[in-house]
C-alpha cells in the first residue's frame, strides 16, 4: 500500500475542515497539532485491536471503513461503523487502560490518523483550545451513541432501516449487508426483505 | 450542599477555590417534590443538576409502557443528558421518584464558566467522557451478560436502591420482566449471604 503525498496532504486538510465542525481551529494551530497524528494503514479485514489488548490508540479515519464488535457466543454483534473523519477505538480500552472486549476491525483498506494516549495528554496541556475541541468531539460523541440507543429501544425495526438508508445512502453501498443488519439490529433475512422494499420505491418514485 | 459537589469535582480534576468559584457563582438550589417532572419529552433540557438529596429517574414512553433508561441519586448528575449537551428536544422525561434538592446550572451559564475558565472546560471534557464511557459499558453489559448475571451486577453495585426505588422501576431499567426481577431476588434471599455470623 503506497498513497502519495499529495494524497495524505488532502486527508489531512479534510481532517482539519472536519475538526472546524466541532470548533475554530487556524491552519496553525492545526499544524501544531500534526506532529502528534501518527498515520497507521491497514489492509482491508484487518483486526486493528483484539479482544484482550489494551486499546493505545484514539483513531480517526483518513479513508477507508471499519467497524466495531463485540464477540459474544460465537456471535459478532457490531456496535459501530465509521468512515472518513469518524472516530473509531476501543473507547473504555483506551481510556480506562484495561483489556479491550471489543474488536475494531477495517471493512475496506484503511487509513487512520491515530493519536496515542500520552501524545493526546500531551496536546491537551500544551494547546490551548485543544480542550474545547475534545470536549466538543465528546459530547458528540455522547449524542449521537444516545440517538442509536434510543432508536435501538424505540423505534421498530421497519423505521430504524428506513431512518438510517435515508441518513446514511453511501454506507448502505459500501458495509456488507450483514454488519449493517447486526449494527441496526435486524435480522439478515429481515434487511434483505426491507432492502427490496426500498428498491421498489425507488424505482416508482 | 456545596462540600459534596466539591468532593464529586475532585474525582475528575484539581480545582482551586477561585475556579471553583466560577461555577458556584452560577448554581441555583431547586427544590422538587416527589413525583415531579424535571423535563418533559420534546422541551429542550435547559439544566445539568447535581442531585445533593434524593433520587431521580429519566424514562421515555415506548407505547403505554415506561422504558427506565437512567436512575441517579444524591451524588451524582440528571438531566436530559443528550437534550442538554446538544440543545435540541428531549427524547426522555426526567422525574423525581423521592423528595429532591439539587444543583443545577444552565446550559449558557455552563458555557461561561467554559469560556472563564480553562481548568472548568476540562472539567467538562472529563465528566462527558465519563458519560460516555458508562453508556458504553452499560450497553456492552446488556448485550455481553445474560438477565441473571445483569441482575447480580446491579444488585452487587446498588445494594442500597434495592430499598429505594419500586421493583417494577429496577426491572424497567435492567430491562427484564418484573416476574423475572422478583424471581433473582428471591433466589438471593435464600441464599445464605457470605460473611454473615
Amino acid at each position: 500500500m503506497a498513497y502519495s503525498a499529495a494524497t495524505y496532504q488532502a486527508a489531512l486538510e479534510k481532517l482539519h475542515h472536519h475538526l472546524q465542525g466541532y470548533a475554530p481551529m487556524t491552519k496553525s494551530e492545526f499544524r501544531e497539532m500534526e506532529p502528534f497524528l501518527e498515520i497507521r494503514e491497514f489492509d482491508k479485514r484487518v483486526k486493528v485491536i483484539r479482544e484482550g489488548e489494551v486499546e493505545r490508540y484514539l483513531n480517526v479515519i483518513a479513508w477507508g471503513l471499519a467497524r466495531k464488535y463485540l464477540p459474544v457466543r460465537n456471535k459478532e454483534i457490531t456496535i459501530q461503523l465509521a468512515s472518513e473523519g469518524h472516530m473509531i477505538h476501543s473507547e473504555l480500552s483506551f481510556h480506562y487502560r484495561v483489556p479491550s472486549r471489543a474488536v475494531v476491525e477495517t471493512i475496506e483498506p484503511t487509513v487512520f490518523f491515530s493519536i496515542s494516549y500520552d501524545s493526546l495528554e500531551q496536546l491537551y496541556e500544551q494547546i490551548p483550545g485543544f480542550e474545547r475541541l475534545g470536549r466538543l468531539m465528546i459530547s458528540d460523541l455522547f449524542i449521537k451513541s444516545d440517538n442509536r440507543y434510543f432508536n435501538q429501544l424505540r423505534k421498530s425495526t421497519r423505521e430504524r432501516f428506513l431512518e438510517y438508508v435515508r441518513n446514511h445512502p453511501d454506507m448502505v453501498q459500501r458495509v456488507p449487508q450483514k454488519y449493517l443488519a447486526s449494527f441496526l439490529n435486524i435480522k439478515p433475512e429481515t434487511f434483505s426483505r426491507l432492502k427490496h422494499l426500498t428498491r421498489g420505491k425507488i424505482i416508482k418514485g | 450542599m456545596l462540600e459534596m459537589l466539591q468532593q464529586y469535582i475532585s474525582a475528575y480534576a484539581a480545582l482551586t477555590a477561585e475556579e471553583f468559584a466560577v461555577l458556584a457563582d452560577k448554581l441555583v438550589v431547586r427544590e422538587f417534590d416527589r413525583r415531579q417532572l424535571l423535563v418533559r419529552v420534546g422541551e429542550v433540557e435547559e439544566y445539568l443538576s447535581f442531585i445533593v438529596k434524593g433520587l431521580a429517574r429519566m424514562y421515555f414512553l415506548k407505547g403505554k409502557t415506561e422504558m427506565i433508561t437512567n436512575i441517579a441519586k444524591e451524588g451524582e448528575l440528571i438531566a436530559s443528558s443528550s437534550s442538554f449537551l446538544s440543545g435540541k428536544p428531549s427524547y426522555y422525561y426526567v422525574e423525581t421518584l423521592e423528595p429532591c434538592t439539587v444543583l443545577s446550572i444552565t446550559r449558557a451559564n455552563l458555557e461561561r464558566a467554559y469560556q472563564e475558565s480553562p481548568k472548568i472546560e476540562k472539567l467538562g471534557r472529563l465528566v462527558t467522557t465519563y458519560f460516555v464511557l458508562q453508556k458504553e459499558e452499560w450497553e456492552l453489559e446488556c448485550m455481553r451478560m445474560d438477565t441473571r448475571e445483569r441482575f447480580l451486577r446491579f444488585i452487587g453495585n446498588n445494594p442500597e436502591l434495592l430499598m429505594r426505588v419500586p421493583q417494577k422501576y429496577l426491572a424497567s431499567y435492567l430491562n427484564m420482566k418484573p416476574e423475572t426481577f422478583s424471581r433473582l431476588k428471591n433466589h438471593i434471599k435464600k441464599r445464605p449471604v457470605a460473611g454473615r455470623p
